[in-house]
């Protein structure tokens, strides 16, 4: 058993612990959580420092002939008979997500520490779930990632359902439903590269060595990118998203907006471009005008919201455009920002639904207007929630500058497919939401924690306890860390995006041959 | 040797039948259910042990892998339902008013129409094939109208008589169709140059017709939901398994074993029958209160996936049915499991009446949940591998609108299976103290069905 696979079913062994504890004992649950989620932290930090060992020397390399070289794999036949595998690995983007993954759930455990109501199932669904996400980031055999994906997908309907607050049972089975769907059109994009393919196995890496017609890939393609779109925020696909994360308990939200939407991301370039270069050049162009869409629609509807989980709602749909959008672009700089991007809205939107967790608990409402004054009583969780809003209007210094920085400029070059004036025009579009962003983010934030005390029962409010800080803490951390040296994680990145890169360039000339 | 298993489960029909006679009638009350389960375990032995390679009576009695399979599913629904029968016929529920009469007929009845559907998948002839299947179908209408008391039941048995009476003439007229252009009984000597034969189209239509009531494909449908509502839910699981289980058997004589170059032909067919199957059955389903009549529902657009597998005549496809099959078979009696469990103590049957499940009786409410998750298709249950498979059949055969279209069923199922657990989950209980009782044997037949159900999933069996 690699670590690879200690690193998957450790949270699935969490959960079965979890069940095993005694109800009466539900504070033992949170410090076995924790445990859990720490170890995991330090066996993902092993398992980089594994990969970095194997994979460093590519960095150096022509990377213009790199292919897709995945470390530290686990394979044995499951299914033989359909040509299934358990095939476990990881490649820079894997990798990045990993750790992005590790940091939101250690930091989920903390900001859930008060969790009272049936404590038990909530965090062995949260572990569950956890399994699935890890699960799809390590999965090369597509068979197993779908498995993973549906994993990571279906215990939210309870853990909302249960735990939520609001509508609750609406939001989980709006949010269910709409991923589901997705997955459908998943599955039959995935049965559609097997049989195509001819090859009778759903080893990712042997199915991406396969040329497949062109026609094919037309159809092919958009099942995945709406398939994963879905869950990634694609407008018009998003609307489960506001409802679902203003519905959902604190951790949750922070594993949904945090990680689970960057599975829709990593699918899309995971699968979708990679297999499929040619239905990506020729779907691309048009799916950038929907993703600008997506950018400026987020944007703006996050102007009008006045419940702080609507707010960061409506920001994450724009943040998730970005990562569309750099996808779309199809050149090194665009994808590399929208993994980039990926990772640093991970750790933002992981800090933001935390900090609003914790003033929920302390002022018992979301809605803006009724807050005012907050940062006398609660500076820690401010000044936390300021940090969080400089990284998502792309200060530079803080993660977003970074990854935004590149996907802008990667739509700004282009590609030599589509015509330049089309994608320069959007990609202006798209970066005037960064003015917008900045217009929501320092407006909401100034009227719920500058000026005077609105509400006087505010005034006895305390600020962070010591797991607050902590949880918050890290996750501050992380941003100022990509924000400041970011080579670490480009380098990373880069290494498993020049594989699609040179598939997309291959499929290109084939196109230009035509 | 071959029709061990057949000759154990009519033998101990008949030993039952006579201890009835000449004990006292708490004796077979008490141990008759044990009785029975040592016979199917027995059968079930004897099933692994034998070769799976046989010929009897002159090709007429067949066995190999895949006969053997479809027993496999046969004897598996039997040994489940007949587990949770115990308490029901022993008497050990809170509700005396739901035991069942005459225990020992119950089991002799179960296990006739058991070797029936033995015989049915092993006949390689049309007589033998008509015969067992009647065999198969009779004893089925009694024990629909087995509670005498209940008017429901009564009258299911009399729907379930009538239009079964019709299926059967639907197939018997469309098997002497057949035979009256080919002039051979034996399937095995049906050639190929009778198959674009008009008539032989006809009769198989038939034939489809006939059968399409046991699977319960759509318009064959419209007996189930009163029949199964009506029914004594241990008959109903029983039905929803093994019958359509039964139904399949024989669609496969004639389909993959007979006329297989017909299969490209009938595709479209099919294709649509399954299409229209499986979304009747989901959007009917998401209206129903009763749980019953719900599962009768979830359980037609279950064929609807089913037939799927016969689209193109492909080795994946015969292997995904099999598959599914037994999927089906553990999944769906996980799931009545706890409705036959919860309903005997409690006499409740409705939907929302499960409200706060996994409060009172949370072991219950997690089998629940796994099993119609199952059912539903969520990895990493068998359920979605099984269905992974009849759809990959599907787009092997080119019908991808289908494989989409399957797909967001699923999604659909996914909601209304969703309605129970919420009930079980999220509404909270509604106070009135009803405790679940169980005796070991429905205890280890629910553990048996839910452990098939998980580890069918990720063990490969095939």
């Amino acid at each position: 058993m690699g670590i690879l696979s200690v690193l998957v079913f450790l949270p699935l062994l969490t959960a079965f612990i979890v069940v095993l504890v005694p109800e009466q004992k539900w504070q033992r649950i949170r410090w076995i959580c924790l445990a859990s989620t720490a170890l995991h932290l330090l066996l993902t930090a092993l398992m980089t420092w594994r990969f970095w060992a194997a994979a460093g020397q590519n960095v150096t390399v022509d990377r213009k002939s790199l292919l897709t070289e995945v470390y530290l794999t686990e394979k044995f036949t499951w299914f033989e008979r359909f040509g299934v595998d358990y095939y476990l690995g990881v490649d820079g983007m894997s990798v990045a997500m990993m750790i992005l993954t590790s940091i939101i759930i250690f930091t989920g455990v903390l900001a859930s520490w008060e969790v009272e109501n049936r404590t038990k199932e909530f965090f062995a669904l949260l572990f569950v779930l956890v399994t699935g996400v890890f699960g799809v980031f390590v999965s090369f055999d597509l068979f197993l990632f779908f498995v993973f994906y549906e994993v990571a997908v279906l215990p939210m309907y309870l853990l909302i359902g249960v735990w939520g607050t609001g509508p609750k049972e609406y939001s989980a089975m709006k949010l269910t439903l709409m991923l589901m769907v997705g997955s459908a059109l998943i599955l039959a994009g995935i049965l559609a590269v097997y049989h195509y393919a001819g090859i009778t196995t759903f080893d990712l890496i042997q199915l991406s060595q396969v040329q497949y017609p062109v026609d094919m890939q037309t159809w092919v393609f958009p099942l995945f990118f709406f398939g994963f779109g879905v869950l990634g925020a694609l407008f018009p696909f998003h609307t489960w998203s506001p409802d679902g994360h203003a519905s959902a308990p604190t951790a949750v939200s922070m594993l949904h907006a945090g990680v689970l939407m960057k599975l829709g991301g990593y699918g899309i370039l995971r699968v979708g471009v990679y297999l499929l270069p040619e239905g990506a050049i020729q779907w691309a162009l048009g799916l950038m005008v929907l993703t600008t869409i997506n950018i400026i629609y987020g944007a703006f509807g996050a102007i009008r919201q006045k419940d702080l989980k609507y707010f960061t709602a409506y920001s994450s749909v724009s943040h998730c455009g970005f990562v569309l959008f750099g996808i779309c672009t199809l050149n090194l700089m665009g994808m590399k920002g929208a993994v980039l991007q990926m990772f640093s809205h991970g750790i933002m939107t992981g800090l933001f639904f935390a900090l609003i967790g914790m003033v929920y608990g302390r002022t018992h409402t979301r809605m803006i207007p009724e807050m005012g004054g907050l940062a006398k009583v609660m500076p820690w969780l401010a000044v936390c929630f300021y940090i969080g809003g400089l990284a998502s209007l792309g200060l530079p210094g803080l993660s977003g500058f970074v990854a935004e920085s590149h996907v802008f400029l990667g739509g700004f070059f282009g590609n030599q497919w589509f015509d330049a004036g089309v994608t320069r025009a959007l990609t202006v579009i798209a970066t005037m939401s960064v003015v917008v962003t900045a217009v929501y983010v320092l407006r909401g934030l100034a009227q719920a924690f500058q000026g005077p005390i609105v509400d006087h029962e505010f005034e006895h409010l305390t600020d962070a306890k010591w797991f607050e800080k902590f949880s918050t803490g890290t996750l501050i951390v992380a941003l100022f860390v990509v924000g400041l040296v970011p080579w670490f994680l480009t380098d990373m990145i880069e290494t498993s995006v020049y594989p699609i890169l040179n598939r997309i360039l291959q499929a290109g000339t084939l196109v230009g041959s035509n | 040797m071959a029709m061990l298993p057949e000759f154990i489960l009519l033998s101990l029909a008949f030993v039952i039948l006579l201890g009835d006679l000449f004990l006292p009638k708490t004796t077979m009350r008490q141990w008759g259910a044990l009785l029975a389960l040592l016979g199917l375990v027995g059968a079930l032995g004897s099933l692994l042990l034998l070769p799976q390679d046989a010929t009897l009576l002159g090709g007429r009695f067949v066995m190999d892998q895949i006969t053997w399979w479809f027993k496999l599913v046969f004897l598996v629904a039997g040994l489940l339902v007949v587990g949770f029968s115990a308490d029901l016929l022993s008497g050990r529920i809170q509700d005396q008013k739901m035991v069942l009469d005459s225990a020992a007929e119950f089991l002799a009845v179960i296990l006739f129409t058991l070797s029936g559907m033995l015989y049915l998948v092993s006949s390689r002839d049309m007589v033998t094939l008509y015969v067992s299947l009647e065999l198969a179908t009779i004893p089925l209408f009694v024990l629909t109208a087995w509670s005498k008391r209940d008017e429901l039941s009564e009258e299911a048995g009399m729907k379930y008589l009538i239009s079964g009476a019709l299926a059967s003439c639907f197939m018997i007229y469309g098997l002497s169709l057949i035979y009256g252009v080919t002039g051979v009984m034996e399937l095995t000597q049906l050639d190929a140059e009778y198959a674009t034969h008009p008539l032989v189209w006809v009769g198989l239509a038939m034939v489809t017709a006939g059968v399409g009531f046991k699977v319960t494909l759509v318009p064959f449908h419209m007996w189930a939901a009163d029949v199964y509502q009506g029914a004594p839910t241990l008959v109903t699981a029983f039905l929803s398994v093994a019958s359509k289980t039964a139904g399949v058997g024989v669609l496969f004589h004639l389909y993959i074993r007979v006329f297989i170059e017909l299969i490209p032909d009938w595709s479209p067919v099919l294709a649509i029958a399954a299409f229209v199957t499986m979304t009747l059955g989901n959007l009917v389903a998401i209206v129903q209160e009763n749980v019953k009549r719900f599962m009768a529902f979830s359980s037609i657009s279950q064929a609807g996936y089913i037939l799927m597998g016969f689209l193109g005549p492909t080795q994946e496809g015969v292997v995904a049915i099999l598959f599914y099959l037994l999927v089906y078979a553990v999944s769906n009696l996980t799931v009545f499991g706890v409705i036959i469990l919860y309903s005997s103590s409690t006499r409740r049957e409705n939907i929302s009446e499960y409200r706060g499940l996994s409060r009172t009786h949370p072991g219950l409410a997690l089998i629940m949940m796994l099993g119609l998750f199952s059912l539903a298709g969520i990895p990493p249950l068998s359920g979605f591998t099984g269905k992974f498979f009849l759809f990959s059949a599907a787009a092997k055969a080119g019908y991808y609108w289908l494989v989409v279209a399957a797909a967001v069923n699923s999604t659909v199922s996914l909601y209304y299976y969703l309605r129970i657990v919420r009930q079980m989950y999220i509404e909270a209980p509604d106070g009135s103290e009803v405790r679940v009782q169980m005796s070991w044997m429905p205890r280890m037949a629910l553990g048996l069905a839910l452990i098939g159900t998980i580890l069918l999933g990720v063990v490969p069996v095939f």
